[in-house]
C-alpha cells in the first residue's frame, strides 16, 4: 500500500508518460478480482483494506455474496520501477525519462457475459488490457469476446496465466503437460490477436510472447507470479548470457542438457522452461505439500525467502502460500510487466485518435487527443455512471483524452445524438466537482489532466449513459461504444401499489443511467419494460431497481423475448392500396433481403449515411443486387437505420418526389410495428413498383399517403409468407466429460442443438458449444446444474436471429402461439388482421 | 372500375352507416317518448320563435314526425339538426346558430356538458327498465348487504333509477344513488327528470342538513352524496345502461372503484372486466409521448361545451411554458387522413366533451391525447397519481383539480426519456427567453438563426418544393392537359360515362 496525499497523486498525473491505464479482462471465474487484489495490496493508493480474500474491487454487497463481479471498478496504483528495469520501458520522445514512479489506473471488469457492457465501458477508458486466462481451462468464449473487443478498440493486451496452483495441486500435471497447456493458450490467444489485428497495424506487433515478457504466470489466489524476465535475470548472471537472450532460452523448443542448448529434444536434453522455471517451483510445492521439512528449509534458504518466526510455524498450504508469495511476489512481476509493456496515454492516443473521434482528424480536438496535450481543448469521454451515496445522483466516470478538466469549468456536454452545429443533446454547464475514484473511496481533486481517469459531479443530469465533454465549440462527438451483447431479454415491471408509479418511473430512469446496457422503455401498451443482456443481468438490474433506484415493491412479469417479423418469399402479387380519397394508388411488393445484409446493417457495414454509389456497388458485388435499384434505396427502417429497406423500383412516375417523405413516414411506422404483432420488422426489402397520384397536390398530401403506404406495406408483408424471427443464444458449457449426457438432454428439451464439442487437451474437461433459443433459456442454468450435479456452467450470449418455422397465421403452430401471446400482452385485437383490410382491388 | 379515381355519387347515397337500421317509433308512442307536451309547454312558456331540434343519427327517423307535431302545437318555426360536427351527445350550438334558433331541444344520449349560448331542453327519450329483474340481478351480483354501492345510470334509463334504488335501499344499508346534474347555465335549461331531480335534491339537502360532513361529489353530470368518513375508493359502482362511452368515461374517472353493469336491453348483469389499470397504463404512455413532443396540435373537438375556448387558451399557455410550440386546428370530426396531413405535429390534444375525449389513436399517425394528459406532460407540478380527469373544465383555474403551472427555474431541466432512452429538455429553452430579435451573424447568414420546430421540420424534408432544373429538362412541345375536376378528370375511365360529357 502506498499512502499518498491528493497533491502527490495530482503531481504524478502530470507525468503522462508514466501513466498506464489498463483493464483486467477475462472469462468468468478466471480470477480477475482476486488477482487485482494482489496488485492493490502491493501498490494501491490510499487503501487500508486487507488484501487476500477480500476482493477489493467488488464494492457491492451482492458482488461479495455471489463472488461475482457485476460492475467494473477503477483503482489507482503507484509503482516505482527499479532503475535497471527502466531500460525496458519503451522510450517516448527524445529526452531520456528518469522518472521511475508510475501511476497505474486499473479497472477490474466483470467476466460474466451478461455484464460485458461493463467491459466495453472499461476498455474505452484504458489503453492496455491484462488478459487473465485460467491455465487449466484455457481460452474460453468470453476470453475471445473481450479480447476481440479490446483489439478493435486498439487496446494492447498482455497475458496472465492464472491458477497455476490448481494445475499443480489438483490436477498434478507433469511439467511437460503444463508447458504444453501454457503454450497452447499462448497460441490460442495469438490466433485471436492475429484474426483481429494486423502485425503492421497502428499498434505494431501486439502478439503476446513469454520470451518478450508479455506473458505472466502464477496464482492470483496464492499471490505469486512471475514472467520469464524474473527467472531470466536470475540465470543470466549465472550463465553470463544477456537477459533478452536468456529469456528466449526459457521458452519454446529450447532444450538444455546441462552444458549445451539445442533446438531439438535429444537425449538428456530438457526443455529450458521446465528445467529452469518449473523444476524449482515443483520442488517447492513437493517439499512443502509433502511435509518434507528439512528439504523445505533448505530450499527456502536457497531461494532467499526469509520467513518470520510466526510463519515458520506454518506447514502445508498456508506455508506454501507464504513461501511462494515471498519468493515470487505477484505484485512485483505484474506491475513490472504492466509498466514495461503496456502503452502510456501518449503512445496510445496517437493511434487511438482516429478510432475515437468522429470529427475531422486535423481539427483542434483531434490534434489535442493525438498529442495528449494537457493544454489543448478539453475532450473527455464519459463511459459510465457510478451511483453516489446521494440517491439518484451519479458520478460521471470517464477518461480525459485532451486538455484538463477541473472543478467549476464550463463545458459543453454532448449526448450521443448531438450533431455539430445543432443544439439537440447539447448542454453547456459548469462541472460541480472533479473527483478521483478509487474502489470504494472517492477523493476530491482540483483538476485532472489528459491521459487520466476521473469522476465528475454535476454532469449526470445531462447524460443518460455516455457522452462527450469538451470546451471546443466545433468539437464532434467521441465515438459511442459498440457493445458485444444486446438486450434481448425483457420483463415488464409494475409497482405493487399503483400510486407508486411515479417512483417506479423515476427508478427506471435512474436504472437506465446506472447500467451501460440496460434499456428501460415504456411500450405502447403502457407496460414498463426493462431489457437486459441475460437472465442474470436482468435479475441484478431488477434488484437494484427495487432496492435502490425506486425503493418500492415491484411486480415483475415472466421474462419475455422480443421477436422480429420478417418474410420468407417475394410477395405473390403486387399489392395495391388506395388512399382514403381513392385518388392515389401505391403498388408495392416485398421480399426477404439477401442473407447477410441485415447483419451488415446491424454491424454498421452498410448504413444510411454511406455514399450512395459505393453502397450500391457493395450491394451489387456482394449481394447480387441490380445496381440501378441499389442506388434508389429511399431509406432504412425502423428509426431510419434499421435492417429493412424501402427501394424505389418505379420508372418515370410524376410527382414521386413529392410523396417520398410521406411514404418514408409510412415505412418507418410499418417497419417499427409489423402487421403480425407490432414487433419490429427485420430483413425485409420493400419495392415500390408503381404509383398513380392525383394531379392536384392537395389530394396527395401526407394525410392521404402515410396511412396508405402503411396499409400497402402490411399487405406486402401478408402476401410474402410472413414469419417470426426469434433470438438465439450461443451457449458455451464447460463440464467434465461424464456429465455431457445431462447437457445434451437439457438442450434437447429446450430446442437447442450442439454444434461443437471439444475436449480440452490434458484435462477431463469438455467444452460444448450449442445454439439455444433465448425463449427457452430461462431457468436453463439452474436446470443444467441440477442435471449435471452442479458441474456444468453455461455462458449464453446472443448470437443471431432465426426463423421460427411455421406459419404464424395458423394459430396452431408455434409462431402462431407466439403471435397470439404477444397480441394479447400488447392489448391488440385478437388475430392477425386479414389481408383485405390492407389490400384494395383495382 | 367506375370508382377507381372518383367516389361515385351513388355510393355516397348507398353507403351504410355504422348504426343498426333504426326502427320507426309508432305514432302513439312518439308523443310519450319524445315528451312532446313538455317540450311544447317549455317553448310556449318562453315564447321561442325558432326552435332547433337536435337528433342523434339513431333517432333521426322520427325527426320529421316530432318536428311536425311541434310546429303544429307551438306555432314556432322548427328546424331539425342532424349529423352533428362532433359527438351527438353534445349540444350543437353552432348548427343552431346557422338558423338563428332561439333554443335547442336535445334528444337522446347526452354527456351533460354545460353549454354557453342557447337555452337547451334535454329530452333523454327514456327507455323502460325492468325494475324487478334489475333488482334481482343486483341481489345476485352483490349479495353482501353491507356493501357500499353507488347506483348510476345512463341518461336514457335515468327515469327508473329512483325506483330501483328505493327498492334496494330497504335491504342495502350503504346504498348511494346518483342523480343527474342537468347543466344549468345562466339560461333557462330544463330537463325531463327535473321533477324527480327536485325530489332527490330536496332529500339530499335534508340529508345535508342532517349531517354536514357528508361529501357531495359532482362529476360527469352526476351528483351523489357519500356518507361522512367513507372513502370513494371503498364503494362499488352499479351502472344501469349499455356498454357505452359514458361507462368507459365513468370507469376511467372512478378508476379505483369496482364496476358492475346492468344492461336493460339484453337484461344481463355483469362485473365489468375492462382492465382499467391497463387502459390507464396506455394513457400513461400517451403522456410520455406528449412529454417527448416538440410541436403540439390543439384540435377543437367541440364548439358547444362551455369554457372550451378558455381551455384551448390555457393549453396554449402551458404548452408554450413547457417550451413546445402549438398550433390550433378546427377540423370537424377527426379522422386519420386529416391529422396525418400535418406531419410536423408530434402530438395532438383533443379538446372535447368528457365522453368523446378518449379516443383510441393507435391507427393515427401521431397520438391524440386529452387536455389532462397534456397538462401532465407539461406541468411538473401535476403528478400522476392514478386519478384521471376526462372533463377538461376540472383543470381550469378555480376548479377542484386545478394545479398551477410550475414555474421554471430558468435553468435547463432535463429528464430521461423512457421512449427513446435519450435525454430530453424540460421547460422553457434559453434561446426562447431571449426573445426573437434575431440579429444574424454575418457568417451564419445562410443558416436559420432561430430554432423553429416547424421550420426545422420542413428543412428535413427531402422534397422542398418545385425545382427549376434549368437546362436539365428537355424542351417538349405543349400537349393538351386534363380537363374536368380533380375528383374525376374527363379522360379517366368511368368519369365521363353516366355523367354529363365534357364541354369540348
Amino acid at each position: 500500500m502506498v499512502n499518498f496525499t491528493v497533491d502527490e497523486i495530482r503531481n504524478v498525473m502530470d507525468k503522462k508518460k508514466n501513466i498506464r491505464n489498463m483493464s483486467v479482462i477475462a472469462h468468468v471465474d478466471h480470477g480477475k478480482s482476486t488477482l487485482t487484489d494482489s496488485l492493490v495490496s502491493k501498490a494501491g493508493i490510499i487503501a487500508s483494506q486487507k488484501a487476500g480474500e477480500t476482493r477489493f474491487t467488488d464494492t457491492r454487497k451482492d458482488e461479495q455474496e455471489r463472488c461475482i463481479t457485476i460492475k467494473s471498478t477503477a483503482i489507482s496504483l503507484f509503482y516505482e520501477l527499479d532503475q535497471k528495469d527502466m531500460a525496458f520501458v519503451p522510450k517516448e520522445g527524445k529526452e531520456s525519462d528518469t522518472e521511475r514512479g508510475f501511476l497505474i489506473n486499473l479497472i477490474d471488469s466483470p467476466g460474466h457475459v451478461d455484464f460485458s457492457s461493463e467491459v466495453t465501458a472499461a476498455l474505452r477508458v484504458t489503453d492496455g488490457a491484462l488478459v487473465v486466462v485460467d491455465c487449466v481451462s484455457g481460452v474460453c468464449v468470453q476470453t475471445e469476446t473481450v479480447l476481440r473487443q479490446a483489439i478493435s478498440e486498439r487496446i494492447k493486451p498482455v497475458l496472465f496465466m492464472n491458477k497455476m496452483d490448481r494445475a499443480l495441486l489438483e490436477l498434478q500435471l507433469d511439467m511437460e503437460d503444463l508447458y504444453q497447456n501454457f503454450s497452447r493458450t499462448v497460441e490460442n490467444v495469438n490466433v485471436i490477436v492475429a484474426t483481429y489485428a494486423d502485425e503492421d497495424g497502428p499498434m505494431g506487433n501486439i502478439m503476446v510472447s513469454p520470451e518478450r515478457g508479455t506473458v505472466g504466470f502464477g496464482s492470483g489466489l496464492h499471490g505469486w507470479a512471475f514472467t520469464l524476465k524474473q527467472f531470466g535475470e536470475l540465470y543470466s548472471n549465472k550463465f553470463k548470457i544477456e537477459l533478452p537472450k536468456m529469456m528466449k532460452r526459457l521458452w519454446g523448443d529450447q532444450f538444455f542438457n546441462g552444458k549445451k542448448w539445442s533446438k531439438t529434444q535429444g537425449e538428456d536434453y530438457v526443455r529450458g522452461f521446465n528445467k529452469f522455471i518449473l523444476d524449482p517451483i515443483y520442488k517447492v510445492f513437493d517439499a512443502i505439500m509433502n511435509f518434507k521439512n528439512d528439504e523445505t528449509t533448505k530450499l527456502l534458504e536457497k531461494l532467499e525467502v526469509k520467513l518470520t518466526s510466526d510463519e515458520k510455524g506454518l506447514e502445508g498450504k498456508p506455508l506454501l502460500k507464504v513461501a511462494m508469495r515471498k519468493w515470487l511476489p505477484a505484485g512485483e512481476a505484474l506491475l513490472q510487466m504492466i509498466c514495461t509493456h503496456l502503452p502510456s496515454p501518449v503512445t496510445a492516443q496517437r493511434y487511438r485518435m482516429e478510432l475515437l473521434y468522429e470529427g475531422p482528424h486535423d481539427d483542434e480536438a483531434a490534434l489535442g487527443i493525438k498529442n495528449c496535450n494537457a493544454d489543448g481543448p478539453l475532450m473527455m469521454y464519459v463511459s459510465k455512471m457510478v451511483p453516489t451515496t446521494d440517491k439518484g445522483r451519479f458520478y460521471a466516470f470517464g477518461r480525459v483524452f485532451s486538455g484538463t478538466v477541473g472543478t467549476g469549468q464550463k463545458v459543453r456536454i454532448m449526448g450521443p445524438n448531438f450533431i455539430p452545429g445543432k443544439k439537440e443533446d447539447l448542454y453547456v454547464k459548469p462541472i460541480q466537482r472533479t473527483i478521483l475514484m478509487m474502489g470504494r473511496y472517492i477523493e476530491p481533486i482540483e483538476d485532472v489532466p489528459c491521459g487520466n481517469i476521473v469522476g465528475l459531479v454535476g454532469v449526470d443530469q445531462f447524460l443518460v449513459k455516455t457522452g462527450t465533454l469538451t470546451t471546443f465549440e466545433g468539437a464532434h462527438n467521441l465515438r459511442v461504444m459498440k457493445f458485444s451483447v444486446s438486450p434481448v431479454v425483457r420483463v415488464a415491471v409494475e409497482a405493487k401499489n399503483p400510486s407508486d408509479l411515479p417512483k417506479l418511473v423515476e427508478g427506471l430512469k435512474r436504472l437506465s443511467k446506472s447500467d451501460p446496457m440496460v434499456q428501460c422503455i415504456i411500450e405502447e401498451s403502457g407496460e414498463h419494460i426493462v431489457a437486459g443482456a441475460g437472465e442474470l443481468h436482468l435479475e441484478i438490474c431488477l434488484k437494484d431497481l427495487e432496492e435502490d433506484h425506486a425503493g418500492i415493491p415491484i411486480k415483475k412479469s415472466d421474462p419475455v423475448v422480443s421477436y422480429r417479423e420478417t418474410v420468407e418469399e417475394m410477395s405473390e402479387i403486387t399489392c395495391l392500396s388506395k388512399s382514403p380519397n381513392k385518388h392515389n394508388r401505391l403498388f408495392m411488393k416485398c421480399q426477404p433481403t439477401t442473407e447477410g445484409i441485415a447483419e451488415d446493417i446491424d454491424r454498421g457495414d452498410i448504413t444510411p449515411r454511406d455514399d450512395v454509389k459505393t453502397r450500391a456497388r457493395k450491394l451489387a458485388d456482394e449481394y447480387g443486387w441490380d445496381v440501378t435499384e441499389a442506388r434508389k434505396i429511399w431509406c432504412f427502417g425502423p428509426d431510419t437505420n434499421g435492417p429493412n429497406m424501402l427501394v424505389d423500383c418505379t420508372k418515370g412516375v410524376q410527382y414521386l418526389n413529392e410523396i417520398k417523405d410521406s411514404v418514408i413516414a409510412g415505412f418507418q411506422w410499418a417497419s417499427k410495428e409489423g402487421v403480425l404483432c407490432e414487433e419490429n420488422m427485420r430483413a425485409v426489402r420493400f419495392d415500390i413498383h408503381d404509383v398513380t397520384l392525383h394531379a392536384d397536390a392537395i389530394h396527395r398530401g401526407g394525410g392521404q399517403i402515410i396511412p396508405t403506404a402503411r396499409r400497402c406495406l402490411y399487405a406486402c408483408q401478408l402476401t410474402a409468407k410472413p414469419r417470426i424471427l426469434e433470438p438465439i443464444y450461443q451457449v458455451e458449457i464447460q463440464c467434465p466429460q461424464d456429465s455431457t449426457g445431462g447437457i445434451y438432454g437439457c438442450l434437447n428439451q429446450r430446442r437447442g442443438h450442439v454444434y461443437e464439442e471439444n475436449q480440452i487437451i490434458g484435462t477431463p474437461t469438455v467444452v460444448v458449444k450449442a445454439y439455444l433459443p433465448v425463449n427457452e433459456s430461462f431457468g436453463f442454468t439452474a436446470d443444467l446444474r441440477s442435471k449435471t450435479g452442479g458441474k456444468a456452467f453455461p455462458q449464453c450470449v446472443f448470437d443471431h436471429w432465426k426463423v421460427l418455422s411455421g406459419d404464424p397465421t395458423d394459430e396452431e403452430t408455434k409462431p402462431g402461439i407466439v403471435v397470439r401471446d404477444i397480441r394479447k400482452r400488447k392489448g391488440l385485437k385478437e388475430g392477425i388482421p386479414p389481408l383485405d383490410k390492407y389490400l384494395d382491388k383495382l | 372500375m367506375a370508382v377507381a379515381f372518383s367516389t361515385d355519387s351513388s355510393e355516397v347515397i348507398n353507403r351504410s352507416l355504422g348504426i343498426s337500421p333504426p326502427s320507426r317509433t309508432s305514432h302513439e308512442s312518439v308523443e310519450a317518448l319524445y315528451e312532446i307536451p313538455r317540450c311544447v309547454q317549455w317553448v310556449k312558456k318562453h315564447g321561442f320563435h325558432k326552435v332547433a331540434l337536435q337528433f342523434p343519427d339513431s333517432l333521426l327517423v322520427d325527426s320529421t314526425e316530432v318536428a311536425l307535431k311541434m310546429e303544429k302545437e307551438t306555432g314556432a318555426k322548427v328546424y331539425i339538426l342532424g349529423d352533428t360536427s362532433y359527438g351527438s351527445c353534445c349540444v350543437d350550438e353552432v348548427a343552431a346558430q346557422h338558423v338563428n334558433a332561439d333554443c335547442i331541444v336535445h334528444y337522446g344520449q347526452s354527456c351533460l356538458s354545460p353549454t354557453s349560448h342557447l337555452p337547451v331542453l334535454y329530452v333523454f327519450c327514456c327507455q323502460p327498465v325492468d325494475v324487478e329483474h334489475c333488482v334481482q340481478s343486483f341481489r345476485k351480483l352483490i349479495p353482501d348487504q353491507n356493501a357500499r354501492v353507488i347506483i348510476m345510470s345512463d341518461v336514457t334509463y335515468s327515469a327508473s333509477i329512483n325506483d330501483i334504488s328505493s327498492r334496494l335501499s330497504q335491504e342495502y344499508a350503504c346504498l348511494v344513488t346518483s342523480s343527474l346534474n342537468i347543466p344549468d347555465s345562466n339560461l333557462d335549461t330544463e330537463s325531463s327528470t327535473q321533477k324527480s331531480e327536485q325530489d332527490t335534491d330536496s332529500t339530499s339537502t335534508t340529508q345535508d342538513s342532517l349531517d354536514q360532513d357528508n361529501q357531495v361529489i359532482c362529476r360527469f353530470g352526476r351528483t351523489f352524496c357519500l356518507q361522512a368518513d367513507t372513502e370513494l375508493d371503498s364503494y362499488s359502482i352499479f351502472y344501469i345502461g349499455k356498454e357505452s362511452l359514458t361507462l368507459t368515461n365513468l370507469m376511467m374517472g372512478y378508476n379505483r372503484c369496482m364496476f358492475y353493469s346492468y344492461n336493460p336491453d339484453g337484461r344481463n348483469c355483469r362485473k365489468e372486466t375492462l382492465n382499467v389499470n391497463k387502459a390507464l397504463m396506455k394513457r400513461y404512455y400517451m403522456v410520455e409521448k406528449a412529454k417527448e413532443a416538440n410541436v403540439v396540435g390543439i384540435v377543437a373537438g367541440t364548439l358547444g361545451v362551455s369554457d372550451y375556448l378558455t381551455v384551448i387558451n390555457n393549453l396554449k399557455e402551458i404548452v408554450k411554458k413547457a417550451g413546445k410550440k402549438s398550433y390550433t386546428f378546427v377540423m370537424g370530426k377527426l379522422n386519420v387522413p386529416k391529422l396525418a396531413n400535418f406531419m410536423e405535429i408530434d402530438v395532438f390534444v383533443l379538446v372535447a366533451c368528457s365522453e368523446n375525449t378518449l379516443i383510441d389513436s393507435s391507427e393515427f399517425y401521431r397520438p391524440v391525447v386529452t387536455p389532462f394528459e397534456m397538462e401532465l406532460a407539461c406541468n411538473s407540478c401535476r403528478e400522476w397519481t392514478g386519478e384521471y380527469i376526462t372533463d377538461f373544465r376540472e383543470l381550469l383555474p378555480g376548479a377542484p383539480s386545478h394545479v398551477p403551472m410550475s414555474e421554471g427555474t430558468g435553468e435547463d431541466e432535463t429528464d430521461v426519456s423512457l421512449i427513446s432512452g435519450g435525454m430530453r429538455r424540460v421547460g422553457l429553452r434559453e434561446e426562447q427567453t431571449t426573445g426573437s430579435t434575431a440579429v444574424v451573424k454575418r457568417d451564419d447568414v445562410l443558416t436559420v438563426a432561430e430554432v423553429n420546430s416547424g421550420a426545422s421540420f420542413l428543412q428535413s424534408l427531402s422534397w422542398q418544393g418545385l425545382e427549376q432544373k434549368l437546362g436539365e429538362t428537355d424542351v417538349t412541345t405543349a400537349v393538351e392537359g386534363r380537363t374536368g375536376i380533380a375528383a374525376g378528370y374527363t379522360h379517366e375511365p368511368g368519369a365521363g360515362g353516366d355523367k354529363e360529357g365534357p364541354q369540348a
